[in-house]
């Protein structure tokens, strides 16, 4: 009969147990349930902010919009896409301060045939110009790289100017997760 | 906070290191510059800190430029800049750079191509 009772306790305190962990890992589900719920507000919420931030923050000098960065370099000439331009640049970035950006062009180089310059240009940033490079036959290679900053999810684009007075481009969209204006 | 009037550290680097009369290089360009914004504040006196970024970057040979820049503040604290370059004979690359503050770096680096 003691047996029995102690079978009875055993199997009590077995459930107790299960109870316990059964109740534990709900408190854990409703927990990460929570938090999944809670997090697409507060990012909205985090979103609203950096716009406020944003609009509150001092504009530089250089500021400048995308199109008229290409107006100003192109001066309203037509801009082909081109696949004769290799943009490597990561998909998503992690630190929006460093975001190494590579361009090559495929040019013989000549002077009678050369990339005359190639513009980094981004769709974001208050100020959409990177850098403007000038290159000569002496480069031998029509290539580039270097280092930019994004302030936020956004495209790279290079823009490239050609010997014959021809552009063309190609763009890259490049997710960032921490913005690299500071 | 009051800065050393000291030249600015910038480093070219010619990769690959052994290389012939005939060959393209890459010519690497670092510089420890601030490339500040002028949006972004200071941490600790809570000041925006000034516009101070590199604007115009040389590359030459032997005095003759090949590669002219204009960069912007966009480009990336301590930035770091890549161009190809063939290689005609034996000389020196220079590299100079003026900031928007009027701050000027010039550096040197020989070409040494190896008898081929």
């Amino acid at each position: 009969m003691f047996y029995k009772l102690k079978q009875k306790k055993n199997n009590l305190k077995k459930k107790g147990k299960q109870m316990e962990r059964r109740n534990f890992i709900k408190s854990l589900m409703m927990a990460s349930a929570a938090a999944t719920v809670a997090t697409p507000s507060m990012l909205l919420a985090n979103e609203s902010a950096k716009e406020e931030a944003k609009a509150a923050v001092v504009k530089g000098p250089n500021d400048m919009p995308l199109a008229d960065a290409i107006k100003a370099i192109t001066d309203g000439k037509e801009v082909k896409e081109s696949d004769m331009i290799k943009l490597t640049v990561p998909e998503i970035a992690e630190n929006g301060a460093v975001v190494p950006v590579k361009v090559e062009v495929k040019s013989p180089m000549t002077d009678k045939d050369h990339v005359k310059s190639i513009h980094i240009l981004n769709s974001k940033n208050s100020n959409s110009r990177c850098a403007d490079i000038m290159l000569t036959p002496a480069n031998d290679k029509a290539y580039f790289s270097t280092r930019v900053k994004l302030a936020e999810t956004q495209e790279i684009i290079a823009l490239v100017a050609l010997s014959d007075g021809t552009f063309m481009k190609a763009g890259k969209s490049i997710k960032v997760t921490i913005g690299g204006c500071g | 906070m009051a800065e050393a009037k000291k030249a600015r550290k910038a480093m070219i680097k010619i990769k690959p290191k052994k290389y012939k009369v005939g060959d393209t290089v890459k010519v690497d360009f670092i510089a420890i510059h601030p490339m500040d914004t002028g949006m972004a504040k200071d941490k600790e006196t809570g000041k925006i800190k000034p516009a101070h970024y590199i604007e115009d970057i040389t590359f030459s040979f032997d005095g003759e430029p090949f590669t002219k820049m204009k960069v912007w503040e966009s480009i990336s604290t301590n930035p770091y800049f890549s161009v190809n370059y063939k290689v005609t004979k034996k000389g020196k690359i220079t590299v100079a750079y003026k900031d928007n503050q009027g701050e000027e770096v010039l550096k040197t680096k020989k070409v040494k191509p190896k008898e081929a």
